[in-house]
């Protein structure tokens, strides 16, 4: 991966992130995937669609770097977002942080993802069996799930 | 003057991706999304986020002419 902040059309790949953080200084390296899950708030997921405003969302992932370097001793950071369709199984985010030690290696990997589902301007669309909906970041609230768009015919009872 | 206005996810839906905008100056990106709301009231339930030229803003934060004023539903990444 050429870059260490990008969004990307296509598959992660974990390989790439962990050489972008490769440092002789550094003790550990945590790689974090996160991954389309089959089910969610009892919903069969069928895949996850993703869009962002690509630019702002890199340049909030360097702050994020930033920031995250200014609390622990890191070697590198290295940080993709996969944008369209990303089916069950695969990797739609990934993040690799190399430190001297492990324990602020997992503290900051931690804390980036923690981060970037906070502020990183990007956005879900879940496919299920039978529709889709924009996934929020607080969900449970009403405006959560901000519209949900059923196929004509294919609303079930949840 | 005239403002860039984008639109992402849900809203993107709802309005399209954007569109270029006269505005009175002094106008605030909070009052931009005002009017929008009222001219499109079903979007009235966003808890809106705003960004001006890829930056953040509060909603009392005054346009300047050319920016790119960008409208955000809660974001879901990750």
């Amino acid at each position: 991966m050429a870059e260490r902040f990008a969004i990307v059309d296509a598959p992660i790949d974990p390989g790439s992130l962990l050489a972008a953080v490769a440092d002789p200084a550094a003790g550990a390296s945590v790689l974090f995937l996160g991954t389309t899950r089959n089910e969610n708030a009892g919903r069969r997921v069928t895949r996850l669609e993703y869009e962002a405003f690509a630019d702002m969302a890199v340049r909030e992932m360097r702050q994020l770097a930033r920031q995250a370097r200014r609390r622990w001793p890191l070697r590198r950071v290295a940080i993709v977002h996969r944008i369209g369709l990303v089916p069950v199984g695969e990797a739609s985010v990934g993040i690799a942080v190399s430190a001297g030690h492990r324990a602020e290696a997992f503290e900051a990997c931690h804390w980036l993802i923690d981060r970037l589902k906070e502020i990183v301007p990007i956005w879900k669309k879940e496919h299920y069996r039978g529709g889709t909906v924009w996934i929020g970041s607080q969900q449970g609230s009403p405006e959560g799930n901000a519209v949900v768009a059923r196929r004509r015919g294919a609303a079930r009872s949840r | 003057m005239r403002v860039r206005l984008r639109f992402f996810a849900s809203l993107r839906e709802r309005l399209g991706p954007g569109e270029e905008r006269a505005v009175r100056t002094g106008t605030t990106a909070g009052a931009l999304w005002e009017a929008l709301v009222r001219a499109q009231p079903a979007i009235a339930a966003v808890r809106v986020r705003i960004a001006v030229n890829e930056r953040y803003v509060e909603p009392g934060h005054e346009l300047a002419d050319g920016d790119e004023v960008a409208f955000f539903p809660p974001v879901s990444g990750g």
